[in-house]
């Protein structure tokens, strides 16, 4: 009986105390499912809207400013270059890169890249479409506004350039380790470079242009880079470029022609702590071999002309920027010099020997805007026919000496 | 223009050495590095590092995987680098 009793007493103990918090805990277990059901609504609404899934992630830079030379003073429109970037999963990506450009007042559009990569493994890619032609370092890795020091290209490379900048074709990339050293590499195939003969342009007989399409002849232009990093902070890049492909238009008299380009570059970044600073060291060298051939004389119609195709260009770029020290304005300036160079073939209609010395002070605001304030000399000893004039509004195309303030901003 | 099937050799031979070598694992340096570190070494290369809080993690997960293509970072570089931009959100 007694236990009974207990049993009882239990039994309304716990009808007393334990109903409302079991009634609490249902309610609980409610609210919880239906805030669940509201994540997950929310989360799928969230999923819709991902840079990739749904829609581009935008990126890309602009600049403009104003130039100075001696016959101009001119607010320049500079470009607005958009980046498309389409994650279609994890190993596929689709980016493209727009120019519009203001260009004698009006606007060009231009494809700089458009391509699609598959990551193959932990450290191939395959991509192909328009791709920039990695060779050298300022165009694959410092021609965007907020990322070139200067307002300017440095010579030969660039738009209008001796060297290569973007070409359509397929490419394979990545970086790896040989031991402790780490090393990236890209090798192509793209549809290169194509010779002008000189038929209709008889000034340019002899000049590679790049990145036209269609191919004008059926071989492949092979070649790649390799970048080595001999300390292991990676403070220090040595790259090797190479390039190997015909030019010469098919079914013409210049069909087997070759061109030869190669470079070598150098990065080295450094963190200079005794001067609370960070050195910023860039170089490149290259050059530009093309076969023997021969070309109309515009002057004398019944004669050709031949000279050794061979050009070569340069540049040395040296920042500091006092990075690590205290007071905020000091820390946002950047000390920039570069020095380029460019040599055509003698006796060639665009023969040049051409310097420039570029000094600037940049100012940032953030990591991705800036202020460039900088002054070029030019030395330019043109062969026969001098250089043609600057386009105004074209930055790169301006010559003698000048003064360029410029904004630039990266997003 | 004699050199160049040399040149061509050499460089062919450097590209297949790196290739093959590439097909292997990882690296205890790159593995003894930290994002933060690893963030501030290869972004350094080209351009001032981005701040963390720029883009929101999933605008980080494209923003590396281009990256990883431009730069020619390996998996490992680039999933720490992300790990680390994330930190911020």
């Amino acid at each position: 009986m007694k236990s009974k009793y207990i049993v009882s007493l239990l039994a309304f103990m716990i009808a007393v105390f334990w109903n409302p918090v079991i009634a609490q805990e249902v309610q609980s277990m409610d609210e919880f499912q239906k805030l669940k059901q509201e994540v997950e609504l929310l989360k799928n609404e969230s999923d819709s809207y991902k840079p990739g899934l749904s829609r581009f992630l935008l990126r890309g830079y602009a600049h403009s400013g104003l130039q100075v030379t001696d016959d101009e003073f001119s607010f320049v429109g500079g470009s607005f270059n958009p980046l498309f970037i389409y994650k279609q999963s994890d190993r596929i990506l689709f980016e493209s890169e727009l120019e519009l450009e203001l260009v004698g007042g009006e606007v060009e559009l231009g494809v700089e890249y458009a391509n699609m990569s598959y990551l193959f493994s932990k450290n191939f890619t395959i991509r192909a479409g328009k791709i920039l032609v990695p060779f050298g370092i300022f165009v694959p890795s410092l021609h965007p506004a907020w990322v070139n020091k200067f307002p300017t290209a440095p010579l030969g490379a660039g738009h209008d350039g001796i060297l290569p900048s973007n070409d359509i074709g397929l490419e394979l990339r990545g970086g790896s380790y040989l031991g402790n050293l780490k090393v990236n590499y890209s090798f192509y195939a793209v549809n290169g470079s194509q010779l002008n003969d000189g038929e209709d342009e008889p000034e340019e007989a002899g000049i590679l242009h790049h990145a036209i399409f269609p191919d004008n002849n059926k071989g492949k232009t092979v070649g790649g880079r390799i970048g080595f990093f001999p300390f292991s902070n990676s403070s220090l890049e040595l790259g090797v470029s190479g390039m190997y492909g015909k030019v010469g238009a098919k079914d013409s008299d210049l069909e087997d022609v070759v061109a030869v380009h190669y470079a070598f570059d150098l990065s080295y970044v450094k963190t200079l702590t005794p001067l609370s600073s960070v050195l910023d060291l860039k170089a490149q060298y290259a050059g530009v071999n093309v076969d023997d051939a021969k070309f109309p004389d515009h002057e004398n119609p019944d004669d050709f002309v031949t000279f050794d195709n061979t050009s070569t260009t340069w540049f040395a770029q040296l920042a500091l920027r006092p990075a690590l020290v205290e007071n905020e304005f000091v820390r946002n300036l950047e000390f920039a010099g570069r020095y380029s160079a460019l040599t055509t073939p003698e006796g060639s209609e665009w023969e040049v020997d051409d310097s420039q010395i570029d000094i600037g002070i940049n100012y940032w605001l953030d990591w991705r805007t800036l202020f460039k304030v900088s002054y070029r000399i030019s030395n330019s000893s043109a062969g026969e026919h001098d250089e043609e004039p600057g386009e105004p509004g074209h930055s790169e195309a301006v010559a003698g000496n000048a003064f360029f303030i410029h904004w630039a901003i990266g997003f | 223009m004699k050199k160049i099937p040399i040149i061509i050799s050499i460089f062919t031979f450097i590209a297949v050495t790196v290739i093959i070598s590439s097909c292997s694992s990882t690296n205890s340096l790159a593995d003894a590095k930290s994002g933060a570190q690893l963030w501030g070494e290869n972004c350094l290369r080209c351009h001032n590092a981005p701040s963390p809080d720029t883009f929101s993690d999933t605008e980080w997960d494209v923003a590396v995987m281009h990256m990883r293509i431009r730069a020619n970072l390996t998996e490992n570089e680039a999933v720490k680098i992300s790990g680390f931009l994330k930190t911020a959100n």
